[in-house]
């Protein structure tokens, strides 16, 4: 069975500088994957580059969803396509109401998959629901988007969107950084209760820490540009002992 | 920099002002007043070529058409410009060949200011610190320029405009005039007819000037003015370094200051700018003090070209000037990072203009401006892009302190962005020194000068972080001066 | 220069030009070769204004006729819709009108500017005096046409504890000058002055304020928003002056605006002429597109390029409208917002 996500031999640059030099991945449904390396080794580009963040230029090498190419659509169409990205930094953006943002984003996806929008009353009870799971305070969702969120906050944010969204592929970029304890355990309860069987994860991370919660079925490491290693989950421990230098060697 | 340092250390010696000496030396005039026959003095003098008469005389004619601007915030009485001396220099026989030609008096001067005319001096000074060269142009003229046989074997050209003009006469040519032209405005022109001297500096393609150069200003006659032109050329890849210093002596009458700063950078060359200006303000009822109206422009002209003015403004009775880059070339930059400090009566409007013209091109600003005693102190800026300049970048900083109920502290920014990806950012804030900060600075053991200096320090670090580290350690005392007995 | 002698004897060389510092940006003498005739009266019905709906008094100034004293009394209450309107025959005219409000009363002054005619030189000159502790909301829908030369300059005078509040809603004109003067006396007195304008095609619009401090704690809060496309031209000019000894003035002001089309522009001065010390006086300028951050954010979750731009434009918008106090008039504010930008994205 073909993997739901499949990377062959992706390169690509930002700023006239090479990131990513023949990256190959496969993800299939139902699996959660995780992606460690070291800063710099492109981690953040591979998410980048899989939404079509602008300023990312792909040189080589192919990219797609269920088959269908994902490089060739525009990052909406991604998003309709089901691919979801949980930012690192998720944005604030003043002036437009949580509620409003995410329903207009929902709305926009089925639209453009030739659904019918959401009713107002349905959007509000879903919406109602997934927040209480998330332990956010639906009150905040009626303020402008992120504005004044604490780190943890905006973190379980990204994560109420990917449950409305119901994504088929969602990249978890650093969900973890900046959260204490507490706030990690809420975040990756959510992220569990979105493992379905016609969904992938891939969960970018630099420690391993997220990853005794949200448990992998494969580990892969990100180093200069590539995937140098991949294994079980035992490989993120051997990582958390002795680090990323063994890969440094590889990364060439 | 050791002549820097001993500046700085005789600066604290003295009272107040420090430079405020007279040097009585032989000098010679040209008759009072502004004629056409003045204009052909000051040629003949130096001995120019026909065509550097013929351009004079073409500017006298139009400053005659001219009038003075009066939109900025200075308030002074008339100036009659019949009243003047436009040309003063100490008698010399012609032209100093080396250092034992010069008058002694003069070099006691200079000795006195910590200049370093003795090249040894210089050489012998702290290992490792960068040398500097110096021309010193007393009055009208300059005296001598040191290093020159150094910087020409790196084929750098470094010496006075009069003898740029003898001597690289295609070169003033091609430059003189073109970032600013004749009449662009009453004081330029007025510069253009009588400028008296001034350095010239030409750094080749491809080469990094090897030693910061400097040239030291010192107004010494009574009732004469100053016009000093200055022209600086990085051609393409070159790099520069330049340092101006002012001082000149306490005197009743006012002293005219018009000055012309023309830099031209070709593609990838970067020059840098500085200036640390102490002209007397003068005293605390207002009489006397030199009347700074400036020019000064550098042309980003090719790609990639980067300038950068960095200023610090304590003296002057008035000063009227905006260093201003025209950020022709793709991706140039302009910089602009200035102190302006006004007290007792000294008036200020100085900013800066920068012109966006072409595409990604970047600028930043910040000013802080300082107002004690009774004065005036206004922050002028344009911020400009041409519907063609896509993608021009502003971050503009102007902030003010006040020290004192008696002073103002204005801001008048100017803003015209002409295309949609144009991004420009300014902010401006007011404030004063907090009565808090001072007390805590006073409890830990500063005296209440200590803790003025400490808190605007504080206020102007960013400024003072771009001048070469020399410089701001001078800067930092003239600060401190400029500044005492405001508080309390 | 004088644009009210300029009107009256139509002589424009009276007009301001670009040699009057003040209208750098806004030259009317270049632009008028020939003053129109006087405006003679309208007879005619009019249509229903924008503000009709509220629930306010309408007063008719036609062509520059109409009442030239509004009063609100001591303690009264009066919400009015004042309707300035350059009728289809409209040539030039001035009109004149006092505007006071007594001690503790309370005025809300739904102004519109209306330009049913063409090529139309118009001005009005307006003062409002505001007693102690008495309180004014004045919002401006200036909606003049595209030939229509527009000049409204209001002059505030506040007594002690008075709350000025303004907000301008500008769609530009050929061109358009809403200025307004303030006298502030410190003293407990409060003043904000927001501003929305948003132009297209060849449009002009300046709002120039100009508010100055006169004694100690008063509180001036300035919002301005600016979205200009096509080949509009946007100016900004405030200038807040605190005059000595006006001790614990808090004078804030921002201006923000889009750029939404290469042959676009804006202008803005943003001026402080600050002479006392214990005061908090700070301004923001900025003038650029849409954040790109926040434009991919919208579409990385579905949101299509043209629909994100919409909606971060309303939202930009959004925060100065938020900031009218009168929920009808704010209801109005919005519809013109979504109207104008609805029409030209």
């Amino acid at each position: 069975m073909t993997a739901l996500l499949s990377i062959r031999d992706l390169s690509a640059r930002v700023e006239e500088k090479e990131i990513l030099s023949g990256l190959s991945l496969d993800v299939p449904a139902g699996e959660v994957h995780a992606i460690m390396g070291p800063n710099g080794a492109g981690k953040s580009t591979l998410s980048y580059v899989l939404t079509g963040r602008p300023g990312y230029e792909v040189t080589s090498g192919t990219a797609s969803l269920a088959g269908e190419d994902l490089l060739a659509l525009e990052p909406n169409e991604r998003a309709a396509r089901g691919v979801f990205l949980s930012f690192q930094y998720p944005l604030e953006i003043p002036g437009v109401p949580a509620l409003t943002f995410l329903r207009t984003a929902l709305n926009a996806q089925r639209k453009a998959r030739g659904e019918a929008e959401i009713a107002a009353p349905d959007f509000l009870r879903l919406v109602r629901a997934k927040a209480a799971a998330l332990k956010i305070d639906f009150d905040m969702l009626k303020r402008a988007l992120n504005v004044g969120f604490s780190g943890g906050e905006k973190k379980r944010m990204e994560i109420l969107q990917m449950s409305v969204l119901e994504p088929k592929l969602a990249i978890l970029d650093e969900t973890d950084s900046g959260l204490d304890i507490d706030a990690m355990r809420i975040v990756a309860e959510g992220v569990n209760a979105l493992r379905a069987p016609d969904r992938a994860l891939l969960v970018i991370t630099h420690y391993q820490r997220l990853l005794d919660y949200v448990q992998p079925d494969r580990v892969h490491v990100l180093a200069g540009g590539r995937i140098v290693a991949s294994g079980g989950p035992e490989l993120a421990h051997q990582l958390e002992a002795e680090g990323y230098d063994r890969y440094g060697s590889l990364a060439a | 920099m050791p002549a820097v340092r001993e500046t700085a250390e005789q600066v604290l010696e003295l009272e107040r002002y420090k430079h405020g000496f007279i040097t009585e030396v032989d000098q010679e005039f040209a008759p009072k007043g502004l004629t056409e026959a003045t204009i052909r003095f000051i040629s003949a003098k130096k001995d120019e070529p026909d065509w550097m008469l013929e351009w004079r005389l073409d500017a006298f004619r139009r400053w005659q058409a001219l009038e003075e601007p009066r939109w900025a915030r200075l308030e002074y009485p008339p100036i009659d410009y019949q009243d003047a001396y436009y040309y003063a220099a100490p008698k010399a026989k012609d032209g100093p060949a080396s250092l034992d030609e010069v008058d002694p008096e003069l070099l006691a001067t200079y000795a006195k200011l910590g200049i370093p005319l003795k090249e040894q001096e210089v050489l012998a000074g702290v290992a490792g610190a960068p040398r500097y060269a110096v021309d010193a142009v007393f009055d009208s003229v300059s005296v001598v320029t040191t290093f020159k046989k150094e910087l020409a074997a790196a084929g750098v050209i470094f010496c006075p405009i009069s003898e740029a003009i003898r001597e690289h006469p295609e070169l003033v040519r091609k430059y003189l005039g073109s970032v600013v032209p004749v009449s662009d405005n009453y004081f330029a022109c007025l510069n253009s007819a009588v400028f008296s001297d001034g350095s010239f500096v030409y750094v080749p393609p491809g080469v990094r000037c090897p030693m910061e150069l400097s040239t030291y200003f010192r107004i010494n006659a009574a009732e004469s003015g100053q016009f000093e032109r200055t022209l600086i050329i990085a051609d393409k890849g070159a790099y520069v370094s330049y340092l101006e210093g002012c001082t000149a002596p306490m005197r009743d009458e006012n002293q005219l200051h018009a000055a012309v700063v023309e830099l031209v950078i070709l593609e990838d060359a970067e020059i840098k700018y500085s200036t640390v200006q102490n002209w007397y303000p003068g005293d605390a009822e207002g009489r006397g003090g030199i009347y700074n109206f400036v020019t000064k422009r550098a042309d980003c002209r090719e790609d990639r070209a980067k300038v950068s003015w960095t200023q610090v403004e304590t003296g002057s009775a008035i000063t009227w000037k905006y260093p201003s880059c025209i950020l022709r070339g793709n991706e140039s930059a302009g910089e602009f990072y200035s102190i302006a400090i006004t007290n007792n009566r000294q008036q200020a409007d100085t900013g800066t203009k920068m012109i966006h013209l072409g595409a990604n091109t970047r600028s930043r600003i910040i000013s802080k401006g300082i107002s004690a005693g009774r004065s005036t102190n206004t922050y002028r800026g344009l911020v400009s892009a041409h519907p063609k300049a896509k993608g021009a970048r502003n971050f503009t900083q102007c902030d003010s302190l006040l020290i004192g109920k008696q002073c103002g502290a204005h801001t008048t920014p100017y803003i015209e962005a002409r295309n949609a990806s144009a991004h420009f950012e300014h902010e401006a804030t007011t404030t004063r020194l907090s009565e808090d900060q001072l007390f805590y600075a006073m409890q830990r053991g500063l005296s209440q000068e200590e803790a003025v200096q400490l808190l605007v320090n504080g206020f102007v670090k960013d400024v003072l972080q771009e001048l070469p580290m020399e410089f701001a350690v001078e800067a930092q005392k003239l600060v401190a001066i400029s500044l005492e007995g405001s508080v309390g | 220069m004088s644009l009210a002698r300029a009107i009256e004897t139509g002589d424009v060389g009276l007009l301001p030009s670009r040699r009057d510092e003040d209208w750098r940006w806004s030259d009317l003498r270049g632009l008028i070769r020939v003053a129109p005739p006087a405006s003679p009266e309208w007879v005619e019905p009019l249509a229903p204004g924008p503000f009709s709906g509220a629930d306010a008094e309408e007063i008719l100034v036609v062509n520059g006729r109409g009442p030239d004293l509004i009063v609100v009394g001591p303690g009264e209450k009066r919400a009015i819709a004042l309707r300035l309107i350059a009728a289809p025959n409209a040539g030039s005219h001035l009109a004149r009108l006092a505007i006071e409000v007594g001690e503790g009363g309370e005025l809300t002054l739904l102004e519109s500017h209306e330009g049913a005619g063409q090529d139309y030189l118009t001005a009005s000159d307006m003062t409002i005096e505001l007693g102690a502790g008495a309180q004014a909301e004045r919002i401006v829908l200036a909606a003049e046409s595209e030939s229509g030369v527009a000049v409204s300059i209001a002059k505030v005078q506040l007594a002690a504890g008075a709350r000025f509040e303004q907000m301008v809603l500008a769609s530009g004109a050929r061109r358009e000058r809403i200025e307004t003067v303030v006298e502030h006396p410190g003293a407990g007195a409060f003043v904000r002055l927001d501003g929305v304008y948003l132009l297209n095609e060849r449009r002009h619009s300046d709002i120039t304020t100009v508010v100055t401090h006169n004694g100690v704690d008063g509180i001036t809060d300035q919002l301005i928003k600016g979205v200009v496309q096509d080949q509009a031209r946007g100016v900004f000019q405030g200038r807040i002056l605190v005059a000595k000894g006006a001790d614990q003035t808090d004078a804030r002001m921002g201006h923000h605006a889009l750029i939404l089309s290469d042959r676009a522009e804006v202008d803005a001065k943003p001026e402080l002429e600050i002479w006392a010390d214990d005061v908090a006086c700070a301004h923001g300028n900025t003038v650029g597109a849409l954040d790109e951050d926040a434009l991919f954010y919208a579409a990385q979750r579905g949101i299509p390029p043209d629909e994100a731009r919409a909606l971060l434009i309303q939202a930009f918008v959004g925060e100065a409208v938020d900031r009218v106090r009168h929920e009808g008039a704010r209801e109005v504010a919005r519809a013109w917002v979504a109207q104008r930008l609805g029409a030209s994205l």
